[in-house]
């Protein structure tokens, strides 16, 4: 045997394609290092197998066997209006096929607090090849390698955006030839800023895959209020790495809600770099026929008195899949650590499945630390407490699920996402078997 | 209105209610004692319908229905109200969404327009004010953290807002301090009428003060042992239960 790595099939067709996306798209030298890198992490950590760490319950084979096109990011587009929160209209950032549009992003109301640009200082290209260097995540090196492009989103020190700013996502979908799409983000969020963003994927129809990738450089005293709202067709996957690196006393608040697909990934990895830096990560998820969302999440304590928390929760009906894999890493000088994480899931039929596995490695000893999972069907003494006020038993059931996505459907800030979702997401719940 | 003919009733194949007989009518207040274990909140639910209980043999018509043969959820539309013992918390529920859902779904059955919230939040502060409930249990989770005697409270607001033909009260008093006992019960006394019915299952004489039953029945091993006027639960406090459940 030798020594070399040889690839599989999987692995070459995707190189097969870089070469080919290599040729048609001319990068900058910046960019081009960082394709180099990234492409080299690829073919390190290969493809999962069955015994991957980072997807031991995400089975990505045929994700991995099909055959993409790179995406097409000149496609025409219309109708986005409908995907733009209202308050958003002059700060949305529109991303068609992964590649950020000029002409259709509006940005009046932002101009004068942030900067947008793509790679051009050398300590972005620098942070971000520190980021590639050290992805361990295969699909977000595929990320890394196929970007044709890498959005620079910076507020400066002190900078207070008076708006959200939405990041719209749009895939146009090809289902005789899918297309892979590959946002690369780079946030930076300057010492005492405070931003808020809104982040949502939409497809117009299927056969794509968004393969997204978001770097965030939190500053001392900043703060940050992220929602992520997956709503793609059935038929694309959404693979999403979200990696945040917080400073002093700052402050990073996220909510996650996804609808899933035939396959949605959620990764967070997380760095508390400096003491005080404090992360909330919040997930919901609801799911019918054989839709799957899986997060995976890594959230390292590397410095004393940080906070994080997580609470996901998962709504599963039919033949529904979900899993979370989360691990809180408390380093050694990492003293009074306060972290907490819990999972709750809601079972409503006999073939959904739900994987938990929630983790803390812990190597400071003066820490608060908790965490829990619990995986159940409807209450039945909650459900006859409300039929004995005349409830039906139908309602009442709609009632309990929807009340048990709602707890974190309320902690999303934004008022015009929560009433999206409560006609969207929730609405999923109002079925007949439910 | 409430008929319970040789009720045998139980869990799991055990039977906890062995044949009890009872008749309520209109405008009567009934109060039902006994000691621990004796199948007094057994009888609640086999009332309320909770389907984990079933009735072997017997019969339940109220207002010349057949009660046994109805979901919980159709008793309650019929004006059966369950105050129970150890009411359930909600998480996730508004406890004002919740009350309003339920008083429409009985306006609902009975053919009238739904309430809307500006209307029914009017209704449900004077229901509130009469039990000396602040308004900040309008905004909490239905018995989310409630103490035990908020949640006792709250099942009587609940019996204010659905306005009952027949209340079964299961201990409502106990949870509830002196004062709060004093105020809950003038305000299910407001609520009584000539056309409702009320059972009270209760270990207290100090709850028939504020509340004059008709009827006092003592339920020993899940049968009804004796059964008397308000003299009989001023005897059992003084005596115990000893001599009427060893007298059988
Ligand atoms: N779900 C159940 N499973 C098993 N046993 C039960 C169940 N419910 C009631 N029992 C038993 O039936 C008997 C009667 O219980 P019940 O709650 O009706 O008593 P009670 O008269 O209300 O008592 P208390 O005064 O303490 O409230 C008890 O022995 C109880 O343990
Ligand atoms: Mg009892």
């Amino acid at each position: 045997m030798s020594e070399t790595i040889v690839e599989s099939t999987e692995e070459t067709a995707f190189l097969d394609l870089h070469k080919k996306f290599v040729e048609e798209n001319k990068s900058s030298s910046a960019l081009s290092a960082i394709h180099e890198s990234a492409l080299s992490r690829f073919e390190m950590l290969g493809f999962p197998h069955s015994k991957h760490e980072m997807y031991t319950y995400v089975n990505t084979k045929k994700l991995a066997a099909t055959t993409f096109a790179v995406s097409n990011p000149s496609a025409k587009i219309d109708l986005i209006e409908k995907h733009i929160y209202s308050g958003c209209e002059n700060s949305c950032l529109v991303f068609v096929n992964g590649v950020l549009d000029r002409s259709l992003s509006k940005l009046k109301d932002i101009e004068s607090s942030v900067k947008i640009s793509s790679l051009e200082e050398k300590s972005d290209t620098d942070t971000l090849l520190e980021s590639v260097e050290n992805e361990n995540d295969v699909f977000a090196c595929l990320t890394n390698a196929f970007c044709s492009d890498v959005t620079v989103v910076e507020v400066p020190d002190k900078g207070q955006v008076a708006v959200p700013i939405q990041a719209l996502f749009v895939s146009t979908g090809n289902t005789s030839l899918p297309e892979m799409h590959s946002p690369r983000l780079l946030w930076k969020v300057g010492k005492l800023a405070e931003v808020k963003v809104i982040e949502k994927f939409v497809g117009m129809q299927e056969g794509y895959f968004t393969n997204m990738v978001e770097d965030w450089r939190v500053a001392e005293g900043a703060g940050v209020v992220l929602t992520q709202v997956q709503s793609d067709p059935f038929g694309a996957w959404n693979f999403h790495k979200t990696r945040v690196h917080i400073k002093r006393n700052a402050r990073f608040h996220s909510a996650n809600a996804s609808s899933g697909s035939v396959l949605v990934h959620n990764h967070f990895e997380v760095r508390l770099e400096e003491e005080g830096a404090e992360v909330i990560l919040n997930g919901v998820s609801v799911l019918k026929g054989k839709e799957q969302v899986h997060n995976f999440i890594r959230i390292h304590h590397e410095a004393p008195q940080c906070i994080s928390h997580q609470h996901f929760k998962n709504v599963i009906n039919d033949e529904g899949r979900s899993s979370f894999d989360g691990t809180v890493i408390v380093n050694q000088g990492a003293q009074l650590t306060s972290a907490n994480q819990l999972i709750n899931n809601l079972m409503l039929s006999d073939d959904c499945h739900a994987d938990n596995k929630p983790n803390l490695m812990i190597f400071a000893d003066d820490v608060k630390c908790a965490h829990g999972a619990t995986i159940g069907q409807i209450d039945e003494d909650q459900l006859f407490y409300l039929q004995t006020r005349g409830l039906s038993k139908k309602f009442a059931k709609e009632l309990l699920t929807r009340s048990f996505a709602e707890s974190i459907v309320q902690t999303i800030q934004f008022s015009e996402v929560v009433k999206e979702l409560s006609n969207t997401l929730l609405k999923k719940l109002e079925v007949e078997n439910v | 209105m409430l008929e319970i003919k040789d009720l045998h009733a139980g869990v799991d194949g055990t039977e906890i209610v062995k044949g009890i007989s009872l008749s309520v009518n209109k405008g009567e207040v009934h109060a039902i004692m006994g000691p621990n274990g004796s199948g007094k909140s057994t009888l609640a639910k086999i009332l309320s319908g909770h389907p984990a209980y079933e009735a072997t043999s017997g019969e339940i018509i109220f207002d010349g229905k057949n009660l046994l043969e109805m979901d919980a959820e159709e008793r309650s539309l019929a004006g059966v109200f369950m105050g129970f013992q150890y009411p359930v918390e909600v998480p996730g529920v508004n406890n004002a969404e919740f009350l309003r859902m339920a008083h429409n779904a009985r306006r609902v059955k009975a053919g009238e327009e739904e309430v809307d919230p500006l209307d029914f939040d009017e209704l449900l502060s004077e229901k509130m004010k009469m039990l000396g409930m602040e308004k900040k249990y309008k905004e909490r989770n239905l018995n989310d953290g409630f103490s035990g005697g908020e949640k006792k409270k709250n099942e009587i607001l609940q019996m204010a807002i659905l306005e009952p033909k027949l209340s079964l009260l299961d201990e409502t008093d106990s949870g509830l301090d002196i004062d709060a006992l004093r105020i809950v019960s003038e305000g299910v006394n407001k609520l009584r009428s000539e056309n409702n019915a009320l059972i009270l299952i209760t270990h207290y004489q100090r709850l028939l003060d504020y509340i004059k039953p008709d009827f006092v029945h003592v339920l020993s091993q899940g049968k009804i042992v004796k059964s008397g006027d308000k003299a009989l639960a001023i005897e059992l406090e003084s005596q115990g239960y000893d001599w009427v459940t060893t007298a059988d």
